[in-house]
């Protein structure tokens, strides 16, 4: 019999009320209890209290949970969602009953960040000999990127895994913005090739540590550390939780989110004429429902576009969840169609995604999504350009 | 809670025979005819005791309605019942609401209990005394409208509804009465008799005046709009419509009529034809008159499908 | 075979329901479950009963395969149990003696809405709170707003006649169903009601308002939308007492004002939301209460005028206006979270919901207040003062022995002072499991033979949500294939 070593504390705080249903994605779109926070719950309740054994229904029902932690948000009763589910997907990895050895090594192949870049030019390269399904769900990848030298040493930069193997030219963009506002920053590279985030939603926690640890150790200079991938951000800031170390609450402490970091110091940014463009700004939910500065974001692209505009979804999750939407795929797509369909009601000129991961599950939708920092970069830029050709 | 009068009552219904009760006969033939033979008898009369704090009213079937607002009235407050003379009970069965609903609300929704004289002769209590409850099954919707033939209304508790501070009827020739409730917040009533358009505001001073001040903008033929005393005198038979069937309605089949836009009743001159219904709903229609009234003793000849004469 | 299962070290599985072939071949194998682990699922609501037993559990997508399934349940015999979402608060959801369960959260779409008729059409599975927020641009709305409204589905709020804060001016959800096709227990399709002014045939669209399931399963419904209000003022008023806002309450009626909606919470529950939403409710008054007037520009400024004078009058410390939309929206959430809030208090909650005249709310609180010390449990207050709708929470640990038997006997004792005050037993969450046997306090013999009628008209065999609402002792209560009752349900 399978124990999920949930703490009993944390399980026994759900009243059941069910606010939470329709915060949940795979709830919203399979209208399943067993497909809810409030079902899985009472699913690891089943499992821990009554042994329930872990039959595919139960399994299934824990696998399919994107760990969006919309839940979190909508819980008046505070139950660590995240927690409970991220513990049980250990419990599931550890007892081999999901994630396939291929997939294993995937994921160990993200803390080697010169396999990361060769995995991404060979994606790259097929995808021009189209030999890369386009139902794979992958944005077009770029061939070459240059590399990124420091600015300054103010900040650090996380630059990450399969970001900076994907798309670099968004850390650039977040360099720029920075440096426009009188921040130099130095991009961490190798020197932290990954936030372990894929691997602790899998629930491989060991590694997880590990990349935590590496992170804890290469970032030690007391410096702020930001980042431009919601779902980096969000593991970053609970190292604490994932360590228990000082070291690693010291660091999760000065992690920032880059538009957390800049909206108070809006001022230190030049006035622009906005890029002539509605923009839709789309929350990714470890920036709304575990970061919780989503509100960063609006205040940082106002002065830059023509006007914000918000979906009418409560913040639903689109579906990418990290490696979920290659996982789950068919999940994944059934939420993205109504992440779809409320972009298409709001009718923007291009979608606002702090996540690279939401952003290449829209763009793979084919919606125009870019990330906030290349429009305000893009505003900065034809500022400077348009200035220039009128001296 | 034992009232004799309702007790008297109900030893009068006794549990055989046809019986029917009559009130002030403002709709006798509402339904279908009585079938002869039936005894006639009278609901008891009555207010039995109105509490203008939780706003309801508990009064006997049998009290003109008339009576009832002039009590209520008083105390600054109303009901939607219908003013069109008749007896509580009476407005209640035939289930007719007031010209003005959209700001009076709907005979049904203002019914909170009912007590009535079953088929066996027993005093049957639906609903309770407080202002909201869903405690059990609704009998007080199904009771109206129901014309009498599931049970003998005794005695009911109803909402009561403050009366607004203003209240003002427009009159136009040749607008759009649509608009007019299109543009208008929460009109009491929009009525259109074919060529006029009445329309009835209510509420503080101010809004009364902002909601005239809209109305302007609704275009006439000339003249504008013109306070009047009163709405129009409303044709004897009823008409029920969907509200946008109102925007194609055909005098000649309605004689002359006026029309409760937003609503979708029309009083005409004309009476309606009975309406189909289907197998299904009919079948089950008359499960339930069976239950209640087995022996087609109660007001027998009345058909709730035939909304009027 | 046998030897095989035998060596397996789980139970040996009970043997398959004869139903399930059946209805799998009605909806296919997907949207048939009978995995013991996702049945056990829907054996629950929101509220604190457990000890249903759910059957096989479907997911038609349409009104014929909720037709086909009922007509397979009444083929086998077998009784059928309708379910939204699973926020119901007095256990009509819950299934007893192992019905097939038919859950309506794939049926949600909005097929239409008319303006002219001032219409919606919905399936039963629309979430409240998305035709809301479908409606928005157009200028409308649904009106009937439960606290559960980002969740509870409107075939919910049909079953259980569901009101919420706004029911106040509004009306609870059978002033807002203009039309109902209805599945039957027989599996016969009926419309009820109409778009009409005045549909034909008795009023069966309000019986079937708030049946509970009892009377077949809504499969498509027509809801009048209401226009928004030109302007909406949300007051916050502090006071030192609950029995003091619970007496401004009962004036500001009294004076003839409708408020949209009229809400008090007490020292705890305030306590509890606040630390969730950090809407500024205050942490020191003894209760606030919390007034919406909503309308056109002059009345609501009248109207919330003279709620803050009657405020005042009755001892208000402090009364706080919201001056932007967020800052009412946050008050809102926390009014509306209050139940799910609990939880920070006490791991269990029982929501009781009675109502009583107005004028009698400062006296039952207090009532309220001494039978949950008599019995040593604590109780926080939060409820729709406006229509004396009280709902007092009894909180506790269901682990702790005797608990469930302190609160059970707690909450006989507020329905019946509730019932001595002039009241009723429940304003919105329904009878379902819970009261079903109080239903004799507050109706004699005959009413509930006559309330029996009406069910058996609609259900003559008494296949449709067996064991709710009415009493043992009338049909459709003791049905033989229930394997518990009732009072086994509690905890």
């Amino acid at each position: 019999m399978t124990t999920l070593g949930l703490d009993a504390g944390e399980l026994s705080r759900c009243v059941q009320c069910g606010l939470c249903l329709s915060s949940c994605p795979t709830f919203r779109v399979t209208g399943d209890e067993s497909q809810s926070p409030r079902g899985r719950i009472a699913l690891m309740r089943a499992v821990e209290r009554d042994g329930a054994p872990l039959s595919t229904p139960v399994r299934r029902a824990f696998e399919t949970c994107v760990q969006c932690r919309a839940c979190e948000t909508a819980c008046p009763s505070a139950v660590p969602f995240g927690h409970l589910i991220a513990r049980t997907r250990e419990v599931l990895a550890d007892e081999g009953l999901s994630v396939s050895p291929p997939v294993r090594a995937g994921y160990a192949a993200l803390g080697h960040p010169s396999l990361v870049r060769a995995a991404g030019r060979a994606l790259a390269a097929g995808q021009r000999l189209r030999a890369v399904p386009r139902s794979v769900g992958l944005p077009r990848l770029p061939l070459r990127q240059g590399p990124l030298t420091p600015s300054g040493s103010d900040v650090h930069l996380f630059t990450g895994c399969v970001m900076d193997a994907f798309e670099r030219d968004v850390h650039r963009d977040t360099m720029r913005v920075l440096a426009a506002a009188g921040f130099g920053a130095m991009p961490t590279g190798d020197r932290v090739p990954c936030c372990g985030a894929l691997h602790a939603h899998a629930g491989l926690t060991r590694p997880a540590r590990r990349l935590a640890q590496r992170a804890v150790s290469a970032l030690g200079d007391g410096r702020p550390v930001l980042v431009d991938s919601a779902g980096c951000g969000a593991m970053m800031k609970e190292y604490g939780q994932l360590l228990g170390s000082d070291a690693a609450r010291e660091l999760a402490a000065r992690v920032f989110d880059v538009s957390e970091w800049l909206a108070p110091r809006m001022a230190q940014l030049p006035e622009v004429r906005p890029l002539d463009l509605r923009v839709a700004v789309q929350d990714p939910c470890h920036l709304r429902h575990v970061q919780r500065v989503h509100q960063a974001t609006r205040a940082v692209l106002a002065p830059f576009v023509r006007e914000l505009v918000e979906l009418d979804d409560d913040g639903l999750c689109c579906g990418a969840g990290g490696a979920y939407a290659f996982v789950e795929r068919s999940e994944a797509r059934a939420i993205r169609a109504r992440k779809l369909a409320s972009i298409a009601r709001a009718v923007p000129d291009v979608v606002a995604s702090a996540n690279p991961g939401c952003a290449m599950h829209l763009a793979s939708g084919g919606v125009r999504s870019v990330h906030p920092m290349t429009l305000v970069a893009r505003a900065l830029e034809e500022h400077a350009t348009s200035r220039s050709a009128r001296r | 809670m034992a009232d004799d009068a309702l007790e008297a009552f109900a030893t009068e219904v006794g549990a055989r025979g046809p019986v029917a009760v009559e009130g002030a006969r403002t709709r006798w033939s509402t339904g279908g005819e009585l079938e002869p033979g039936a005894r006639l008898l009278r609901a008891p009369e009555g207010i039995v005791e109105h509490r203008p704090e939780e706003m309801t009213v508990r009064v006997r079937a049998g009290t003109p309605v008339d009576e009832l607002h002039c009590e209520l009235a008083a105390f600054g407050q109303r009901t939607a019942l219908p003013r069109r003379g008749g007896t509580v009970g009476g407005a209640l069965a035939v289930g007719e609401d007031d010209v003005c609903a959209l700001g009076r609300g709907r005979v049904r929704d203002a019914l909170l209990q009912v007590r009535y004289v079953s088929a066996e002769g027993a005093v049957v209590t639906g609903g309770g005394p407080t202002v909201k409850n869903v405690t059990g099954y609704d009998l007080c919707r199904l009771f109206v409208g129901s014309l009498g033939t599931l049970g003998l209304i005794g005695e009911v508790i109803l909402r009561t509804n403050p009366v607004p501070p203003v209240s003002r009827w427009l009159r136009a020739d040749g607008t759009d009465p649509f608009a007019a409730l299109d543009v208008l917040f929460r009109p009491s009533a929009v009525l259109f008799d074919g060529r006029a358009t009445w329309v009835h505001l209510e509420g503080h001073a101010a809004d009364v005046e902002a909601e005239r001040r809209t109305l302007s903008a609704v275009p006439t033929a000339g003249g504008g709009w013109t306070e009047c005393e009163d709405g129009p005198v409303l044709p004897p038979h009823r008409w029920s419509f969907r509200p946008s069937e109102l925007r194609q309605l055909d005098g000649a089949v309605l004689g002359a009529y006026v029309a409760s836009v937003g609503v979708g009743t029309v009083f005409a001159s004309h009476s309606p034809p009975p309406r189909p219904q289907a197998p299904a709903l009919r079948a089950l229609a008359e499960r339930v008159k069976h239950a209640f009234d087995p022996g087609g003793r109660l007001n027998p000849g009345r058909h709730v499908a035939l909304l009027a004469p | 075979m046998a030897s095989r299962a035998t060596r397996r070290a789980r139970p040996q599985p009970a043997a398959p329901d004869p139903i399930v072939a059946a209805l799998v071949g009605v909806l296919g194998r997907d949207r048939v479950r009978d995995d013991a682990a996702e049945r056990s699922l829907l054996a629950h609501d929101a509220s604190v009963f457990s000890g249903g037993a759910a059957g096989p559990v479907c997911f038609p997508t349409s009104t014929e395969e909720v037709q086909a399934v009922v007509r397979t349940a009444v083929a086998h015999g077998r009784a059928v149990v309708p379910r939204g979402a699973g926020t119901g608060l007095a256990g009509g959801a819950i299934p007893l003696g192992r019905p097939v369960v038919v859950v309506t959260t794939k049926m949600n779409r909005i097929l239409d809405v008319d303006l002219d008729d001032r219409v919606a059409w919905v399936e039963p599975g629309v979430v409240n709170l998305d035709l809301t927020t479908y409606l928005r641009p157009l200028g409308y709305h649904f009106a009937p707003d439960p606290s559960s409204q980002q969740a509870c589905t409107i075939g919910g709020n049909v079953a259980n006649n569901s009101g919420g804060p706004h029911c106040l001016a509004y009306g609870v959800t059978g002033q807002h169903v203009l039309a109902l096709d209805v599945v039957l227990p027989d599996g016969e399709l009926v419309r009820l009601g109409g778009l009409d002014a005045e549909p034909p045939a008795y009023d069966l669209r309000g019986a079937f308002i708030g049946g509970e399931g009892t009377l077949g399963i809504a499969t498509l419904i027509a809801v009048r939308i209401t226009k928004n209000p030109l302007r909406v003022r949300t007051l916050l008023l502090a006071f030192d007492t609950i029995e003091d806002a619970a007496t401004t309450v009962g004036s500001v009626i009294a004076a003839g004002i409708v408020p949209a909606a009229m809400e008090v919470m007490d020292r705890r529950i305030t306590a509890a939301v606040e630390s969730f939403v950090h809407a500024g409710y205050p942490l020191d008054a003894g209760a606030v209460l919390l007034v919406e007037v909503d309308g056109p520009e002059e009345g609501t400024a009248v109207d919330a005028e003279r709620v803050v004078e009657i405020g005042r009058a009755n001892g208000a410390t402090t009364v706080r206006v919201a001056a932007t939309e967020e800052e009412r929206a946050l008050l809102w959430k926390g009014r509306k979270t209050a139940f799910g809030a609990v939880a920070k208090i006490a791991p269990s909650y029982y929501l009781q919901d009675t109502v009583v005249p107005r004028s009698a709310l400062p006296g039952v609180l207090q009532s309220v207040y001494e039978i949950a010390e008599r019995h040593d449990l604590m109780v926080v207050n939060v409820f729709h003062a406006g229509d004396g709708n009280l709902h007092p929470l009894l909180l506790f640990d269901s682990r702790e022995h005797g608990a469930i038997e302190r609160v059970h006997a707690a909450g006989r004792e507020i329905v019946e002072v509730s019932l001595a005050a002039g009241g009723v037993l429940s304003g919105e969450h329904g009878i379902g499991v819970e009261k079903r046997d109080y239903m004799p306090l507050q109706f004699s013999d005959v009413d509930l033979d006559h309330q029996n009628r009406l069910r058996r008209a609609f259900d003559p065999a008494c296949r449709a949500n067996p064991g709710k609402v009415l009493p043992s002792g009338h049909s459709c209560a003791d049905i033989q294939a229930l394997e518990r009752v009732p009072a086994g349900l509690w905890g």
